[in-house]
């Protein structure tokens, strides 16, 4: 289900209401969330629940053990992370490695080879089909693909992120299991995040959230921005990109560079499109979550733009895997290799593909390369920001190219052509350009000074933008059911 | 030291609980407004023989909009599909034009739509022909939609439907009707709302059939907002399809199928249209066929001759006046139900001698 669709209109405006009645019981209201969360997540593949709760209970077990029992506190964190890396891993990973690991044993002309991951579910097939000929369904054939569950790695990490502060005392075991279940599934952030701490949300779900005329307008106003970086942006980006990313080779570098900016605007505003509607969804209902975006493309450093880029998966990587590295506390080669582990993993998180390693090892070196350049005194005070800006911009869309290609060939193509074609006019619509143009002029008022930014604070700007968006939607966009680029991570 | 307060947003669109009051009434007032502001702005020309252009057959509020104006001049509206528009004809060799020679006058409109079978056609009037009020209307019954499963919609058809956007999206369920569930509700606000039809209508005449940001695709450095000034094209003077007769072509006689009338989804659909038209207070008189029973193999007559003698007498025992004329000369038809030039002549003159309104 997805939130510029009529089906997601349908299914809050009914959700709502009774959330609404229900709040006066937590019981009821968690149940009710928790009920409404499932039904939203088996929309895509009613059969995905199942991990999803499954995931839920062996965290929330794993805390209540490791709250009876201190000593056997470690072995149980092991469990909870083995049994979430190993679900993770089967669904996500499984076939990559396979693929890759065969490749390997071909190339040392090795007659072994690995089995097809998805047939090791075909061990589930009997049992599967004695309860769908009980459900009345025809019994299923064997599975011949591994489905990744839609939002896999983000209600992984979330659950995750539960039972990691659990063991480390800095959050209380949750022993109502609806309550939790809710935690790891509420439906505004369950596919795309925010990754949500347990110590934000969970709090927020053992008492009614207190919903003020504030937090309407306020949900109101982020649904709107989110609704139409989606649907009036990113998807009216994506249609340049994805003809010239389809076939990079049938075009020249004017072009190339361009959907690769394009690109870099889209998955922006994608999936900060994303994250306005989930926050404001979850505004309305008096719950309130974490910025994930906060104008990534003004950044004038890498450290800069990773701590305003999907802020929440980049202060978990940080939180959790930084940090207990050592993070920056064992000398410049440590911390850079702390950085570099980081960053790759922070890579392979988004998919399973050389393309997202690459990407991941290219911010790496990027962020290590820069470091000393981003304290020094000269980068700090001579460099003019719009440089600094543009650097970085630069930068980042460079890697965009291998995030979005669909093959390292493709990847390198792109990269290679743009240095060595000429000027063909690339056909770049007018329109996307002004849309965009206007979005980076917004942005630089806003970030650039308190007097800037008091630009566009006047009632009359602000309710101007909201009625030239309005418009817009209903006239020029198109309504749109492409799914969020998210959604497959 | 203390992390710095993340910000809560990231911009400064935040408006309050009174200005969302004011946005919620200025976008009722746009959602209302616009459609009923355009048609001032957009002049449309009701030439004689009028008939809406081949290329915008699925410009919904532009019927809506032409049968209004249709209803105002002429004294009676035929309503049906290709076969009424004339798809191997001049918009002056249509049933429309003749029996308008035939009066000696105009009065009558050709409401034809190109591919609306019953379903799409309940669906035109339901939504879209709120201007065929208090009418005569010739409703006119292409029996070649019941000529198999396919037609009736009880299966998928192969090339698609030619108008998803007027066939009942929830109920009744049409098997041969393959659509998610949000694009169906899409579909069912359109349908209420002439809003959309009206922004549909921008794509159909000014935007090459596409939404605006795929349209800026295809003229990346022109004015999106310029090419609404064009105005509407003129009326359909063009011949879309050779006028040649079905036996010049070569076609074979077909096995058709057809559907029982008491299962199909089609009948049921046109006898819905019936309803729908005689609740707006129209006369309504209905034209079966005129359908190439030459093209039939014996088999399929004989199946053929069943389910004309059930429609026609379902039409007896409402008191619905009709014809259901014999088959034209078998020349005269360019396939299994279109008449060429000379068949629709033909035809006029049978349907003028039994209409009961005829001056």
């Amino acid at each position: 289900m997805l939130f510029h669709t009529w089906v997601f209109f349908v299914f809050f405006a009914i959700v709502y209401p009774v959330y609404l009645v229900s709040r006066k019981n937590n019981l009821l209201m968690n149940l009710w969330l928790m009920l409404a969360s499932y039904t939203f997540y088996a929309w895509w593949n009613p059969s995905y629940i199942l991990l999803l709760f499954g995931t839920s209970a062996i965290d929330y077990v794993m805390v209540l053990f490791m709250d009876r029992s201190q000593r056997w506190k470690k072995f149980w964190l092991i469990v909870s992370l083995v049994s979430n890396f190993g679900f993770l891993g089967y669904f996500k990973y499984s076939t990559f490695i396979t693929t890759n690991l065969n490749l390997l044993f071909a190339q040392m002309h090795l007659s072994f080879a690995l089995p097809d991951p998805a047939s090791y579910a075909n061990v589930f097939i009997p049992m599967i089909n004695e309860v769908r000929l009980l459900v009345g369904q025809p019994p299923r054939g064997f599975f011949t693909e591994v489905i990744l569950p839609i939002g896999i790695s983000f209600h992984t990490f979330q659950s995750m992120s539960y039972t990691i502060d659990a063991y480390r005392g800095k959050i209380k075991t949750e022993y109502n299991f609806i309550r939790f279940l809710t935690f790891v599934s509420f439906f505004p952030q369950l596919v795309a995040g925010p990754i949500e701490r347990a110590s934000n949300l969970l709090p927020q779900l053992q008492s009614a959230p207190r919903i003020t005329r504030e937090d309407l307008s306020d949900g109101l106003s982020l649904f709107l921005v989110g609704f139409f970086k989606k649907v009036a942006l990113a998807d009216y980006l994506a249609k340049y990109v994805d003809q010239v990313y389809e076939t990079p080779g049938q075009f020249q570098a004017p072009a190339l560079v361009l959907a690769t900016v394009a690109f870099a605007w889209q998955i922006y505003f994608d999936f900060s499109g994303y994250t306005d509607m989930a926050r404001g969804i979850a505004r309305v209902m008096g719950f309130r979550m974490m910025l994930n975006f906060n104008n990534p493309y003004v950044a004038t450093g890498l450290g800069d733009f990773w701590s305003r880029w999907h802020i929440s998966l980049s202060t978990w990587f940080k939180d959790y895997l930084y940090f207990p590295l050592g993070g920056n506390r064992g000398g410049t080669l440590l911390t850079y290799r702390n950085m570099f582990i980081t960053m790759v993993i922070s890579g392979i998180w988004h998919g399973a593909a050389w393309t997202f390693v690459i990407w991941g090892v290219l911010h790496a070196v990027g962020r290590i390369l820069t470091r000393e350049l981003e304290r020094s005194q000269f980068y700090r005070e001579q460099v003019p920001a719009f440089v600094k800006q543009v650097l970085v911009f630069a930068f980042v869309c460079f890697t965009w190219i291998f995030f979005r290609a669909q093959s390292l060939n493709d990847a390198w193509l792109v990269t290679s052509r743009i240095f060595s074609t000429g000027w063909v006019d690339p056909q770049f619509p007018l329109l996307m350009a002004i849309l965009v143009l206007a979005v980076c002029a917004y942005q630089y008022l806003f970030t650039q000074s308190s007097l800037t930014r008091k630009l566009l604070e006047p009632a009359l700007v602000r309710v101007g933008l909201v009625i030239a968006m309005i418009t817009y939607l209903v006239i020029v966009a198109q309504p749109s059911t492409k799914a969020f680029i998210y959604f497959q991570f | 030291m203390n992390e710095p307060e993340m910000p809560d947003f990231s911009n400064a669109v935040r408006l309050t609980g009174w200005q969302w009051i004011g946005v919620g009434i200025f976008t009722v007032a746009l959602i209302l407004g616009a459609a009923p502001a355009w048609e001032r702005v957009e002049r449309f020309d009701l030439e004689p023989d009028y008939r809406m252009p081949y290329e915008l057959s699925l410009d919904y509020w532009l019927y809506e909009r032409y049968s209004r104006l249709a209803a105002i001049h002429s004294d009676t509206l035929l309503v049906g599909d290709s076969v009424v528009w004339g798809q191997y004809a001049t918009r002056e060799q249509t049933l429309s034009h003749y029996l308008n020679e035939e009066a000696h006058e105009e009065q009558f409109a050709n409401l034809g739509l190109n591919g609306a079978d019953p379903l799409a056609l309940a669906g035109l009037m339901e939504h879209y022909g709120g201007g065929v009020t208090g009418k005569n209307v010739i409703l006119q019954c292409n029996t070649l939609w019941m000529s198999s499963p396919e037609r009736d919609f009880q299966l998928e058809p192969r090339f698609g439907h030619n108008h998803p956007r007027l066939v009942p999206q929830f109920f009744p369920t049409i098997n041969g009707y393959k659509e998610e569930i949000s694009p169906r509700m899409g579909i069912a606000v359109e349908q209420r709302l002439p809003f959309r039809g009206w922004t549909t209508h921008l794509q159909q005449v000014y935007y090459d059939k596409t939404d605006i940001p795929t349209w800026t695709l295809n003229h990346p450095y022109d004015n999106p907002f310029a090419a609404v000034t064009r105005g509407l094209p003129p009326t359909d003077d063009m011949l879309r399809y050779k006028p040649i007769s079905w036996t010049k072509q070569g076609t074979k006689k077909e096995d058709m199928p057809w559907v029982d009338p008491e299962t199909s989804l089609q009948w049921h659909a046109f006898q819905h249209a019936v309803e729908i038209l005689e609740g707006r207070g129209n006369r309504v008189f209905v034209l079966v066929g005129p359908f190439n029973e030459h093209m039939l193999t014996d088999e399929s007559l004989q199946r053929y001759q069943k389910v004309k003698l059930a429609i026609e007498t379902w039409l007896r025992e409402k008191n619905l006046p009709y014809l259901a004329p014999p088959p034209l000369p078998s020349e005269l038809y360019a396939d299994a139900s279109h008449p060429l030039s000379e068949g629709y002549e033909i035809l006029a003159r049978q349907v003028f001698e039994a209409l009961p309104w005829k001056k």
